[in-house]
């Protein structure tokens, strides 16, 4: 029994290993395309249908595995990208946990990373690494602190998913909350698919904010929103840049009229002033994502895979220089090059990589948007 | 915590609780037919609520294909069957009409009229047209041919088809939720005492439906009929009552429960491929309470569970689903000491 | 060196050899496999063997990652040290659980478990200390010296052997004095206590043990990802450690390994080809993954096991040699002493009567029928007596101790034992570890010892009492046999077979000669009369009259629940009340 099992595990081995024949560049991608993360993840992986076909001029190969949100399965994929793929460059994933579980990989394998979520502080080795293509969430959110500033807030509610998200957004809000002059006086949770939010909000009310601070995404984002305003509560409502997509504005209807996000230039291309950098690259990419996928369809998540796709490119012609892909010196070569790349114009933002900043996104990167007659459009 | 809080958590708490009494109602009605603890039966509710929003956005929703696909998929079985019995050719225009025709038929009346957005009754009508039929051809592809199957075996399945049914949502209906235009806005009284029109409905159908799957099951001789295929099985058939047909009724049932609470919640409540399990899970605790067999007790437990969930979540609510989990243990034990074994158990090899 | 131990070290020797033979991928995919055998194994002990159905080992799973995680983060700690720490507090928190939850019954018991699973998955992300929803990084890896497992090769070995380990030591002890008593929990419950079992402590080891199981994957984890985060300990995840052991086949140790092999292997192997059959149009593996499962499950209801060892030519059993020190036996009173006494017992089921006022007295060397027509209240009287019914008044004597009111346990435990009206075997197990069963009192080593295999000479013994009993009840052929094979009346005589095992004083027996063919009934009396002259007291409730009146020394007839007469068989034959009311039971 043993045996046979040892077996047709050593003859799928082989069989696989024998389909990993290698294309010039091999991306691998885990992303979170089923499981709770997938309304993010899904938009993550469209984005791979409009990137370029070619790396540097040479020709690419992506592969995606689904990691369903989970951060072990998404180790487990970066391990299988580096041992059976023999790929160049890993991507992913679109949530905190997994992404953080592929640092270690990428460290340990030296591998560079495009991490596709936001990511805390890391330790040298993975630093080294890992290239964040998302706007750090204090950026982000210090556009809703100086919007809540300027408009004399003195008092914020917050409520967020019970997740990884939940706990982001209320860290980045809290550390802007003294700076700002506000304070954050809730820290209600709740459950992405939960059936009402009824007695966050009564506490929230209960408390008398003079604005309150979402940190859902997408659909669920309107969840609080609605009961809020059902609620009667008629001060701004601030959330972040999970939640800018249509679903939110189909799921709030008539209720999410008004909600303030943070997010990347790209979903208000159309609004953006002429001179603003991003603009053409933006603009181009909503429409062509928009075509594929449907009017309305554009989301900051898509875009992250883009701009990760974009800062390769710019790399790989570089480290093509210096080596073969698919060689240990290649991958070394590649993650210099990713962090001297310079003034990088992407849908999201400006990208100026550094030693140290291994973001290189500055304000540039973000804009305010709300819900004005059932559109995302640019707070001006 | 004044009044006026404690209030509206009690209503809030109520009409949730409502919604996980559907569930109980329809795993104690699985479980009692069929011995089969029924964890997809929440996936009826994400299903038959997208439905109905795809179709409010003009759009043909994926369960057309689920129902197609469903029925060719029992034809296929029931033909196979049918021919090892010799008894194709008598068999083959009623498996024809039944699994391909009506199917097909359905799905393409919703394909003709979805973009015409006729209104919220017809459209829940045709979303019930297309969720209702799922049960019966769930129970006929996965959990006939297990019928004999311990109680653990069948449990697992149920697990497996959750997986399953997840996953085709997924596919069908995408990552996001949706949230369906309310049949009224009409609301009854004011202040912090405003009870929404949908919330009515949502307690007024648990109650109904409660009532009348109690008199069903514990009055009608159908009812006892059915209930006793679970007990016994061979002396169900002995009487005239086939597991097969005893089983069909119960999804079949439980399919359109799981559909109208779809419909009556979507509108209150954003509904999400994967927001059954949980739905299911809270109504199965609902159905625990009520040891499994009682309708009422079953429905009380639930609107326990949405109490208990409405005002933990005022007080703490990081800690919900702990607070809401961790009493229920205490709950659970009181139950499991003082009721007397109304559980079929394994005890029987 | 039996077959299994040949087939565990087959195994032993292949996983030893397949790193070295596999791309380092599949080395780590086969890491996964193995922690996830550890919590499958504890499930296939705790599930498909005691019959508590648990979804709740991915807490501790992520119990002990966490501890191991903050403690050789925040201190500097050992990972040897956490190792202990964590299953110091799995331990403690099992036991904490175990005691509150597995009193809970059937379904309410599952639900505890998943309640429990999920209350503590939403305190991973919110207790303090514990890295909010990202968990914890930078977890250091295990060392010896300064040589650390951190390849998959290194931690290959580690866990590897961790779970070899436990395999064996589940095998061992499923083979053993406590390993029979916890197969027989599933079913069997009330049978395992008449036996002098202790049914809710040794759920409590099993569920201890799985949770063990649980607590080194957990240390495993921490130490292999180098990260822990409350995603890895969902409810999902508990789940999924049930299919393992279900589609393993949660009746058998190797079903843990099969299981978490098809499911781990099956996922990734879904992941790697079904993109490529559907390019860019959906992710279909969780559909696929169900639908797999469902069919599997048709396919082979028991789990994959059973099919798999089908393929297994069985090896002949030896017969335990007779040879070993004999157990020592009771000392037997001498003959005609009073040794079980009943005064003035009464029960009511509701408004109902089910015996009035009954009494009776059992002597040293005698046989005792009690009869009487259908519903007369014999088996109530007989429960009364066993100690499995308690009666509403009156008391029981057993050597002029009290027993009345006492558990079943301690009666055993004083030389009283019973045959049931409807076979109570284990079906799964052999006719001679059902016997075996019987000794159960007479055997010492407990859990430990029998997972070491301390226990052989103790076992030994048992063995051989076991089989010089079956030999005895004439079965000695069928001593390998499922019991759940033989036929009806064989199985009553294993059950007799398995009382004479608990060396008794008093035997009480229900309806014995139900279902046998004349010659057996012949051989059964033959034995109870040797049993007699031996010193045994038996109290025997029959209903074939022929069999009773060639047998016993005395009868008491009982009718309505009441004593109708007493006396010798031929007397109560020509009894005017006896005949009277069998004349009235058959009219």
């Amino acid at each position: 029994m043993r045996r046979a099992i040892i077996k047709t595990g050593l003859l799928g081995a082989f069989a696989l290993g024998a389909i990993a024949a290698h294309a010039e560049i091999t991306i691998g991608l885990s992303l979170g395309t089923t499981g709770p993360g997938a309304s993010m993840g899904i938009p993550y992986k469209n984005a791979l249908q409009l990137v370029p076909k070619t790396l540097g001029g040479e020709p690419v190969r992506y592969i995606v595995l689904d990691d369903e949100s989970k951060p072990d399965n998404a180790a487990k994929n970066a391990l299988k990208f580096v041992a059976d793929y023999k790929i160049d460059a890993l991507m992913g994933s679109n949530n905190v946990p997994a992404s953080l579980a592929m640092t270690q990989v990428a460290a340990e394998a030296k591998v560079p990373l495009i991490a596709l979520a936001p990511l805390p502080q890391l330790a040298a080795e993975k630093h080294k690494w890992t290239f964040v293509v998302p706007q750090p969430p204090d950026l982000m959110m210090s556009a809703v602190a100086q919007h809540m500033k300027s408009r004399g807030i003195k008092t914020a509610g917050y409520i967020g998913y019970s997740d990884t998200w939940g706990d982001l957004v209320y860290n980045a809000i809290s550390a802007l909350s003294e700076a700002n002059g506000f304070k954050v006086v809730t820290n209600e949770r709740f459950g992405r698919a939960d059936a009402s939010v009824a007695g966050q909000v009564m506490k929230i009310i209960a408390a008398d904010p003079d604005a309150v601070v979402v940190g859902g995404s997408g659909s669920p984002a309107a969840t609080p929103q609605i009961a809020l305003v059902e609620r009667g509560f008629k001060k701004p409502i601030y959330h972040n840049p999970g939640t800018v997509n249509l679903a939110f504005i189909q799921t709030g209807k008539s209720a999410a009229e008004g909600a303030i996000a943070p997010t990347g230039p790209l979903i208000v291309a159309e609004d953006l002033p002429d001179n603003f950098p991003t603009k053409t690259v933006s603009l181009d990419f909503v429409k062509r994502y928009e075509t594929m996928f449907g009017a309305g369809s554009r989301n900051g998540f898509a875009g992250y895979t883009y701009d990760g796709v974009l800062l390769l490119d710019a790399a790989v012609t570089v480290a093509l220089k210096k080596a073969k892909p698919g060689t240990p010196e290649f991958r070394v070569a590649l993650r210099d090059a990713i962090e001297s790349v310079n003034n990088l114009i992407g849908t999201h933002g400006v990208y100026n990589m550094t030693p140290a900043n291994h973001n290189g996104q500055d304000e540039r990167s973000r804009v305010l948007v709300h819900v004005m007659k059932g559109e995302w459009r640019l707070v001006k | 915590m004044n009044t006026d809080i404690a209030l509206w958590m009690v209503q809030d708490g109520v009409v949730t609780g409502a919604i996980y009494g559907l569930m109980a109602l329809a795993l104690v009605l699985v479980f009692a037919v069929t011995r089969v603890i029924f964890v997809p039966q929440g996936e009826f509710v994400s299903m038959a609520g997208l439905t109905l929003g795809t179709l409010q956005l003009g759009q043909t929703p994926g369960t057309v294909y689920l129902l197609v696909g469903g029925g060719l998929l029992v034809a296929a079985v029931e033909m196979v069957q049918a021919a090892r019995l010799g008894l194709l050719r008598q068999r083959l225009p009623r498996l024809i009409l039944a699994w391909i025709i009506l199917p097909v038929a359905m799905a393409m009346l919703v394909v003709w009229l979805a973009p015409h957005k006729l209104g919220s009754w017809v459209e829940m009508a045709l979303t019930l047209g297309l969720i209702v039929p799922v049960g019966p051809m769930l129970y006929r592809i996965a959990y006939r041919p297990l019928a004999n199957a311990s109680v653990l075996v069948l449990f697992i399945v149920s697990m497996a088809v959750h997986y399953a049914l997840t996953g085709i949502e997924l596919a069908m209906f995408g990552g996001e939720g949706l949230r369906t235009n309310a049949i009224s806005d009409w609301v009854l009284g004011s202040g912090s005492m405003k009870i929404g029109a949908q919330s009515i409905w949502v307690v007024s159908a648990s109650v109904a439906c409660m009532v009348v799957l109690w008199f069903f099951f514990e009055r009608s001789l159908y009812g006892k009929a059915l209930r006793a295929t679970a007990i016994n099985r061979v002396g169900a058939r002995l009487v005239g009552i086939s597991t097969d047909l005893a089983g069909r009724t119960a999804f079949l049932l439980a399919a359109a429960i799981g559909a109208l609470s779809g419909l009556l919640m979507s509108p209150i409540t954003t509904v999400y491929f994967d927001s059954g399990l949980m739905i299911g899970l809270k109504g199965f605790v609902g159905a625990i309470l009520g040891g499994m067999v009682s309708y009422p007790l079953a429905v009380l437990g639930a609107v326990g569970v949405g109490l208990l969930e409405s005002f933990s979540s005022f007080w703490a609510s990081a800690y919900k689903e702990t607070i809401v989990f961790t009493l229920l243990i205490p709950v659970l034990l009181w139950r499991s000491l003082t009721a007397r074994h109304l559980v079929a158990e394994d005890e029987e090899e | 060196m039996n077959r299994s131990t040949m087939v565990l070290g087959g195994a032993a020797a292949l996983i030893a050899a397949a790193p070295f033979l596999i791309p380092d991928f599949y080395v780590n995919l086969l890491n996964y496999v193995g922690m996830a055998t550890l919590v499958a194994l504890g499930l296939v002990l705790l599930t498909g063997v005691a019959g508590v159905v648990s979804f709740g080992q991915q807490a501790f799973v992520g119990m002990a990652a966490y501890t191991t995680a903050v403690l050789t983060t925040s201190t500097q700690l050992s990972p040897w040290l956490g190792l202990l720490a964590s299953l110091a507090l799995v331990a403690t928190a099992a036991v904490l659980l175990g005691v509150v939850t597995l009193r809970l019954s059937g379904h309410y018991l599952s639900i505890g478990t998943i309640a429990w699973g999920i209350a503590i998955y939403y305190l991973f992300g919110t207790l303090p200390g514990l890295g909010q929803y990202y968990g914890i990084d930078n977890i250091p890896p295990i060392r010896i010296g300064d040589f650390s497992f951190d390849t998959p090769l290194t931690l290959y070995l580690l866990i590897w052997s961790a779970t070899l380990a436990a395999l064996a030591a589940a095998r061992n002890l499923l083979d053993s004095r406590p390993g029979r008593a916890i197969r027989a929990l599933r079913f069997r419950s009330a049978m395992a206590e008449s036996f002098g079992i202790d049914a809710g402590a040794l759920k409590l080891v099993v569920f201890l043990y799985a949770a063990l199981l649980a607590g080194v994957a957990g240390w495993l984890h921490a130490h292999f990802l180098r990260f822990v985060s409350p995603h890895a300990f969902g409810i999902n995840a508990g789940i999924d450690y049930l299919f393992m052991a279900v589609i393993g086949g949660a009746a058998q140790v190797w079903g843990a390994v099969v299981g978490a092999s098809i499911v781990t292997l099956l996922r990734e192997w879904l992941k790697d080809w079904l993109p490529k059959l559907f390019e860019h149009t959906g992710n279909y593996e969780t559909i696929v993954f169900g639908v797999l499962m469902t069919l599997l499950l048709f396919r082979t209801r028991d789990g994959l096991t059973p099919y798999l060892t089908r393929w297994f030519p069985p090896t002949p059993q030896p017969v335990p040699p007779l040879a070993t020190p004999v157990l020592p036996r009771r000392e037997r009173p001498p003959v005609g002493t009073v040794l079980l006494e009943a005064q003035g017992l009464h029960k009511a089921f509701g408004g109902l009567v089910a015996v009035k006022d009954m009494g009776l007295q059992l002597r040293a060397g005698e046989i005792l029928g009690l009869i009487g027509p259908n519903g007369a209240g014999k088996t109530t009287m007989f429960n009364l007596i066993s100690g499995t019914l308690a009666s509403d008044s009156g008391l029981v004597r057993l050597r002029g101790e009290r027993i009345d009111g006492q558990g079943a346990r301690a009666i055993a435990r004083l030389g009283l034992v019973r045959s049931f009206q409807h076979v109570h075997l284990v079906s799964q197990m052999s006719v001679l570890d059902n016997v075996a069963l019987g000794a159960h009192l007479r055997g010492r080593h407990g859990t430990l010892a029998a997972m070491l295999r301390a226990d052989r000479r103790d076992e030994a013994q048992l063995m051989a009492e076991a089989a010089r009993q079956i030999e005895r009840v004439g079965l000695g052929d069928s001593m390998h046999k499922a019991s759940g094979s033989l036929a009806l009346g064989q199985q009553r005589i294993v059950e007799i077979a398995r009382a004479l095992a608990a060396d008794p004083l008093v035997l009480l027996l229900d309806e014995p000669a139900a279902g046998l063919r004349w010659n057996e009934k012949q051989a059964l009396a033959e034995l109870l009369s040797n049993l007699r002259a031996e010193g045994l007291a038996v109290l025997i409730v029959e209903h074939d009259m022929e069999f009773v009146m060639g047998l016993v020394d005395r009868l008491v007839v009982m009718d309505f629940g009441e004593k109708l007469a007493e006396g010798l068989p031929l007397e109560m034959q020509a009894h005017p009340a006896v005949i009277e009311a069998y004349l009235g039971g058959v009219a």
